[in-house]
């Protein structure tokens, strides 16, 4: 917007001056608070017109008597009127930036058009809008920000890289999150710590320095991305100066963040009735005669012990963070520096996030036709946490302190009377088991959480410096080189000391050192004319070589000599290899892109990528991927202008797009071939094959149809956009599977096999409800509804059966969504017996006995329910999600809501099993509702000690399956502007200070902790598992923004 | 003006064509491995052959077989321990007798057992196809000889785990897929099952090629115990006879190796094997003795992974003895003077085997064959309608070996009760090495109940239980369309 500034300066207006009465004040943006250059101000019915200065002030004399109205416009922006009473008193007048605006410049892959231009499709999101959320990385602060884009976070857990899925799962076996480019440059995603403590490199770009984040959803748009586009890419634009004094800003909140929904257990008394109970049943059932083995504990006052384990594992957690910034700029050089420093702690004992980070952006026109950009960024950051529990594989860890607060024992003290841990030495020190009689096989959190640690730091520098030739003010010659340096160390300590889980070891430290180093050069020319005022043309070359590479090795030491040394440099006994990994991925690429439009109503643009990708088969590295787009203003035509008011229907724009974008994101750089691996066999060095390869393995191909209409309405008070998307995602790479009996490494192979489809509308409509000096309201909704279907796997459809902890929980099977639930057809529980009734594969109504045998309702034996009895329990990806956004603003006051919604799915509530579990797990206090007496109508079968299929213990059951529909006020914000003149004295130009509160309230009817969480992840194929998951917090924050 | 324009695009565009080309040398997007190799150049040198052996050795080795799983559940399933906590991952189910088909071990030992057939498989095939010269037909004979003899006791683990026994119905009822060629594609993933007879055929043949393609010996101890030799072959085959309830071919191969009519035996021909005086000392401190004709080499660089056996028996038991009726540790006839008593610790009421000491790393060997297994596989052979009195001295040489002094009550010795006589004492000697489930099954016998110490309970499961021997596996039903067949 800023490059408009200097246009709008050669249209400066000189004024007569007739003055009997003198306007002055200042424009500012609603947002940002930085003055607006070269705004217009004119007087309704009037002539008097001026435009603000480098400043954003203005002062105008005008004849008319007052009061009168003023109308302030500038380009992007919404117009405002304002009622002047009386001269004396300058205005502050705020301007909110117009995201309907066909004038509008979004950022596309390789360069910017006005949206107006743009006929593929694009979400524009502002960097203001992630600005101020207490989040560890901005793409967790942009759930129901943008159509067709879902963002879920996965558990509170500080740093759990969020789901985000553009239009969908597009992939089976690949990622299916966006490509993120930052600057210009591809950056690592997802979670790359080996530890418990989540790191999710995004979290290294400072939410504060985003000046905006532009997502692209079509293939016509992606295309440009070739080959890593098929899942969408977020393109991330960070904050350069601007023209104008130097602005000094200070950003900073602080937050308090408690755990909500966490479910409630028994008390010990409870507990030891229940769990007694259960063997009594089983003795019964099964004519056993076992004693008790639950027993109470006494504190030394005599009192019964009743241990509260969640209060020792969620805590109270305190966080702030602050970013001060230089910017502005001079007609030759703009600058933008920033400072952060971000402590935050999670909700879970022991989970500190820890950011500091410089960043420098530097725009400097050496000549009229030389221009040199560039950036840098630096940061280091920290998560620590401890086994969690709640990240992928974490779900029945024996240390993962989210189950640890369900299910140990309350009849067990944390402590013992002396103050040590209670922990069992005969069990490898786990969880001391007071006066029960069996060992418990899970750690005591206590312990744990003063013997174990889990840290993963990262030291990540960006930077890019770009040319810019222009010749003619036609022709533009770039080249680009960014760099993105991403130093990442990992540590794990165990304890050698009773209650540590590395007693075993006798102790353990493992470091490893992963550097992940990403480089690109991009060169470009570009070729934009207009002929006649009638024909636009503008055409991009491009070659892109991208090279990645990974060297990542470590080791880790055990038996300690002395309980002293917690880190790896200390004395060790024995040093094994740990987290060795060497790789190299190189991407070469050309592209192009020629758009015409003609009389800025018909668009059209094409675009072409040839990418090779060095990770697929010799001989299948190249692919060919394309798009084309066409747009066509119908409002710009005369038939329409004869017809139809513009107050009733403006800016009317169709769009549609075809495109062919590819997906090789293997996460293997070596994919393709027969890899033998190294090891030893006591001593002897050996090979043997540690992958079978496949030669022919090539692209995933999507082909992305696009059709959108946009509009305004209600005299443009009203912004209508609709999409209409059809992906059809073929030779998807599958690690298709292999008879165990082929003997084959992990039993697959990779191979092109197998297609899907997404197909779906995203609707999304703003409003400027109120726009008034003093009182305005905008509201934005959006929507989308979306249908996920498998048509085709490998070779004979096999199902792809995706497993959560050592069970299996969901299958990708053709005709399903991909990840469909799946388990044991649980019915009701037969009140003549307390137990409960499945349906077997054949559709036989089977009874389970709790201890080992199966009966037909009528008494005779059944075959044992197993696998092959399994059903597709529900879809698990939401049908239906978006978002509104709420912006109200009273005089000095904002307040703003932002809701999240999503539905249409199915998520299996796997904590359940564990929270009715009928080992020596507590239970939750619907255990009371169980079945006791003949004729009782319940959901809770009768307890009998060591059923693990009733409930759900060891084979997932439909009775856990439940509704995902929910809708969260995901965040409340109350602000207020400070009267510039209280602190106009300091030279201050505007104070805004706010509370905000994240995760206000949800509605939902599912009954786990969270239907967004998720116990995978970001896998594809094992959505909507909750499996003693923690939960999403509820933060509440104070922040202030001050403006110099 | 304009033509002066054009002419500067001509220029730039040909020069951004020329920058375009500098990328395209597809060199760069050949990258390759520097950590793996690939099967190109996995044949190239003797070096790598051998350590594709070793590999193969390796397989083996995993602890979803003999360094851990597979021993663990074949104790487990027996009567000779008790279970302390509910961990169902470190072998409940097995102890439990509640496997099914998507049970962990169920699929982990099926899929290791393959792993190591496959790897044979490639190195039967690469050897048959390695460039001429490269190395010598005896080193090939030898390395083809050690693969095969994997291969057999692969498929001999498989079909004595998930297959009938082979008494009953002699052999033919069915067994596991038979795969003998090497698997690089997609393809062949439906096979149905062979006989079991036909599976039994096939571990013999390739043991009796290994016999005759093996050395006689190798250059060390470690080489000896560590890698298969000729009387490897024939060790394995007595306990394959004896499966098979072949006796007098079991006497046959045993005659081999067991020369002599009286104690002391020892093996005439190849590695001298015998009993070491000593039974601790081959298990903490000498672990190549003669004694160990094949085992689990273990170093602090190489330690077993996943279910340690020192761990759940000893360190971080998971499992106690059974000390109570019918477990072995209450049978009054295993004396406290009896050396392999040793192997047992008390601690509070309950008493923990501690064969396996070493952990972290755990590198205590662990015996895949020993020749105290020989003599008494011999022995149950004499005793089965063969020799009583070789029968009882092979019996004898064992006992004495850890207890000088004992002597056996008149009654045991009887052609009536030497059976009985040497399966306990097949229980003693073999205690934790995973010979008890492997021992019930080949003569149909049923596996007692026993005592817990946790909410796991287990059950009596005879030779009509549908949970007798394992279930096949739910990820080979799955993609294997021919198995049920």
């Amino acid at each position: 917007m800023n490059k408009t500034i200097l246009t709008l300066f050669t249209l400066f207006l000189s004024v007569n001056i007739f003055a009997q009465q003198k306007i002055s004040g200042t424009i500012l943006d609603a947002d940002t608070k930085d003055a607006i250059i070269g705004a217009s101000i004119s007087v309704k019915s009037g002539s008097e017109g001026v435009v603000s200065d480098v400043n954003g002030q203005f002062e105008l004399s005008v004849s008319k008597s007052l009061p009168l109205t003023l109308i302030v416009t500038y380009i992007g922006y919404r117009t405002q009127e304002i009622d002047i009473y009386e001269a004396e008193e300058a205005v502050a007048v705020l301007l909110n930036k117009d995201y309907n605006s066909l004038e509008q410049v979004v950022v596309i892959g390789y360069g910017t058009q006005k949206r107006k231009e743009i006929s593929g499709a694009v979400a524009a999101i502002k960097g203001d809008a992630v600005k101020d959320i207490p989040v560890q990385s901005f793409e967790q602060a942009l759930q129901g920000q943008a159509a067709g884009v879902s963002i879920s976070l996965p558990t509170g857990v500080l740093n759990a890289a969020p789901i985000v899925r553009v239009r969908g799962v597009n992939s089976i076996s690949l990622s299916s999150y966006p490509l993120v480019v930052v600057d210009g440059i591809p950056v690592t995603t997802g979670n790359i710590s080996t530890t418990h403590a989540s790191n999710n490199p995004l979290s290294d770009i400072n939410p504060a320095d985003i000046e905006s984040i532009d997502i692209l959803k079509d293939a016509a748009s992606t295309a440009i991305y070739g080959s890593r586009a098929s899942a969408g890419v977020i393109l991330i634009t960070t904050r350069q100066g601007k023209q104008g004094r130097a602005t000094v800003s200070y950003d900073g909140w602080l937050g308090v963040t408690n755990a909500v929904r966490i479910p409630e257990v028994l008390n010990a008394q409870q507990y030891m009735d229940i769990k007694n109970e259960a063997i009594a049943n089983r003795n019964e059932i099964a004519g056993r005669n076992d004693p008790d083995a639950y027993f109470p504990q006494y504190n030394p006052d005599g009192s019964l012990v009743d241990t509260k384990w969640r209060d020792y594992i969620y805590r109270t957690a305190v966080s702030h963070n602050h970013t001060a910034s230089v910017s502005g700029g001079s007609e030759k050089v703009n600058y933008y520096f920033s400072v952060n420093y971000s402590n935050q702690e999670g909700f879970l004992a022991g989970n500190d996030f820890d950011r500091k980070s410089v960043r420098f952006n530097l725009d400097n026109k050496v000549t009229n036709w030389l221009r040199l950009t560039g950036g840098a960024s630096y940061n280091i950051n920290t998560n620590q946490s401890f086994d969690s529990g709640s990240l992928p594989g974490e779900s029945m860890t024996t240390t993962g302190a989210t189950r640890l607060a369900l299910v140990l024992p309350p009849n067990v003290q944390a402590y013992n009377d002396d103050g040590t841990f209670n922990v069992n030495p005969a069990s490898n020190g786990t969880l001391g088991k007071g006066n029960n009689t069996a060992n418990i096989p899970l750690y005591n959190p206590v312990s744990l959480f003063a013997l174990t640690s889990n840290n993963s730091e990262n030291s990540h520098f960006n930077g890019n410096i770009a040319i810019t030739l222009n010749f003619l003010n036609r022709i533009e010659l770039k080249t680009l080189y960014a760099l993105d340096r991403l130093d990442h160390e990992d540590n794990i300590w165990g304890s050698p000391n009773l209650g540590s889980d590395s007693y075993s070891a006798k102790g353990s430290a493992t470091n490893i050192s992963d550097l992940r180093q990403h480089e690109t050069w991009t060169n470009t020319f570009r070729f934009d004319d207009r002929f006649n005022n009638l024909h636009h043309v503008s055409l991009l070359l491009g070659s892109d070589l991208q090279t990645n590479t990974r060297s990542s090795w470590g080791a880790r030491a055990t038996q300690a000599s002395d309980d002293f040394f917690e880190y790896y440099q200390g004395g060790w006994g024995n040093i094994t290899a740990s987290g060795n990994s060497l790789g190299k991925r190189v991407f070469v690429s050309f592209f192009t892109r020629v758009s015409y439009d003609f009389k800025d109503k018909y668009y059209i643009t094409g675009n072409f990528r040839r990418d090779g990708n060095s990770a697929l088969a010799i001989d299948r590295k190249y692919g060919n991927f394309g798009g084309v787009s066409a747009g066509w203003v119908l409002s710009e035509e005369s038939f329409f202008k004869e017809h139809i008011s513009p107050e009733i229907l403006s800016d009317l724009k169709l769009n549609a797009s075809w495109g062919r974008v590819g997906n090789g994101n293997l996460s293997n750089d070596y994919s393709s071939y027969d890899l033998y691996s190294a090891s030893l066999y006591g001593n002897a060095p050996t090979w043997a094959i540690s992958q079978q390869g496949n030669p022919e393995l090539s692209w995933e191909t999507s082909n992305q149809t696009n059709i959108g209409l946009n509009f305004n309405t209600l005299k443009n008070r009203i912004h209508i956009e609709f999409a209409y998307f059809n992906n059809n995602v073929n030779g998807l790479i599958l690690n298709t599977p292999q008879s165990p009996s082929k003997g084959i490494p992990n039993n697959t192979i990779l191979a092109n096999v197998g297609s899907l489809y997404n197909r779906g509308v995203e609707l999304s409509i703003g409003s400027e409800v109120i726009a008034r000096k003093n009182l305005s309201w905008n509201i934005s909704f959006n929507y989308t509804y979306l249908t996920n279907k498998v048509t085709s796997l490998a070779e004979g459809n096999d199902d792809i059966i995706g497993a959560t902890g050592s069970g299996n929980t969901n299958i990708t099977r053709v005709g399903e969504p991909i990840g469909s639930l799946y388990g044991l057809k649980s019915l009701n529980v037969n009140p003549e017996n307390g137990k409960r009734i499945f349906l077997n594969a054949a559709g036989e109504k089977v009874q389970y006995d709790g201890i080992s045998a199966w009966h037909y309702l009528d008494g005779r034996q059944a075959t044992a329910l197993t696998g092959t009895d399994y059903y597709v329990l529900g879809n698990a990806l939401p049908k239906w999600y978006g978002g509104l956004n709420s912006n109200l603003r009273y005089k000095s006051f904002e307040l703003n809501l932002r809701f999240t919604y999503a539905g249409g799915h199915k998520v299996m509530n796997r904590t359940r099993s564990t929270l009715t579990d009928q080992i020596f797990f507590n239970n939750s206090t619907d255990i009371l509702r169980r079945w006791t007496t003949p004729g009782q109508i319940t959901d809770i079968p009768r307890v009998v000690n060591g059923d693990r299929i009733s409930f759900g213990g060891s084979l997932p059951i439909a009775e856990h399956v439940e509704s995902g529909d929910f809708l969260r006020l995901q965040n409340l914000t109350f602000a207020y502007n400070l009267p510039s003149k209280v602190f106009s004295f300091a030279k201050i130009t505007s104070v805004r200070i706010y509370g905000q509160i994240t995760n206000v309230f949800l509605l939902t009817k599912y009954t786990g902790v969270d239907p967004e969480v998720s116990a995978n992840g970001n896998s594809n194929t094992t959505p909507g598992i909750e499996y003693n998951t923690a939960g999403l917090g509820r933060t509440f924050t104070l922040g202030l923004n001050v403006k110099f | 003006m304009k033509k002066f324009f054009y002419k500067i695009i001509a220029n730039i565009t040909a020069g951004i064509t020329t920058l375009l080309l500098i990328f395209s040398c597809d060199d760069s997007l050949n990258t390759t491995s520097e950590t793996s190799l690939s099967s190109a150049s996995i044949f190239e040198t003797t070096e790598r052959i051998e350590a594709l052996v070793n590999g193969a050795y390796k397989s083996l080795k995993s602890s979803d077989l003999y360094s851990g799983r597979l021993l663990h559940c074949n104790d487990l399933r027996g009567e000779e321990f008790i279970c302390l906590t509910e961990n169902s991952l470190g072998g409940g189910y097995a102890w439990q007798q509640n496997l099914s088909s998507t049970t962990g071990e169920v699929n982990s030992i099926w899929t290791q057992a393959y792993r190591v057939i496959n790897n044979a498989n490639i190195l039967i095939d690469g050897l048959a196809k390695s460039e001429e010269g490269l190395i010598s037909d005896e080193l090939k004979r030898n390395y083809t000889g050690e693969v095969r003899l994997l291969r057999a006791l692969a498929y001999f683990t498989l079909v004595t785990t998930y297959a009938r026994p082979y008494i009953d119905n002699n052999g033919n009822n069915k067994g596991v897929p038979l795969r003998l060629k090497p698997e690089s594609t997609s393809a062949n993933n439906d096979l149905e099952r062979s006989d079991v007879s036909v599976i039994y055929q096939q571990i013999i043949n390739d043991l009796d090629t290994a016999e005759l393609f093996l050395p006689e010996k190798y250059s060390t101890a470690l080489l000896n115990t560590t890698r298969a030799h000729k009387n490897t072959a024939i060790a394995l085959k007595t306990r394959v006879y004896l499966s098979k309830h072949d006796f007098a071919k079991v006497r046959e191969e045993a005659r081999k190796i067991v020369a002599q009519n009286q104690p002391p035996f020892s093996a005439a021909s190849g590695v001298e094997h015998r009993l070491h005086d000593d039974i601790t000392t081959i298990f903490s401190s000498d672990y190549t003795t003669t004694e160990s004709i094949f085992s689990m080499p273990m170093s602090a660089s190489d330690p077993p992974s996943g279910s340690v056996l020192a761990t759940v028996y000893n360190s971080a038991p998971n499992y106690a003895l059974n000390h109570t009726e019918p477990g072995i540790l209450s049978n009054i006839e295993w004396k406290d003077t009896d050396a392999r008593r040793q192997f047992v610790r008390q601690k509070d009421d309950l008493f923990y085997l501690t064969k396996y000491s070493k952990v972290s790393p755990a590198i205590d060997y662990i015996p895949v064959v020993r020749y105290a297994e020989v003599l008494l596989n011999y022995a149950e052979a004499e005793a089965r309608g063969g020799d009583l009195n070789k029968a009882i001295a092979l019996l004898q040489a064992v006992r004495h070996r850890s207890d000088a002094d004992y002597s056996f009550p008149a009654n045991s010795l009887t052609q009536a009760e030497i059976l009985n006589t040497i399966r306990i004492e097949r229980r003693i000697e073999l205690l934790g090495e995973g010979f008890r489930t492997t021992d019930v099954l080949r003569d149909l016998l049923t596996f007692p109940d026993k005592p817990s110490r946790s909410s796991y309970t287990s059950r009596e499961v005879g030779p009509d239980d549908e949970g007798y021997v394992f279930p096949l596996p739910n990820n080979e039903i799955l993609t294997n369309k021919l198995l049920l067949q």
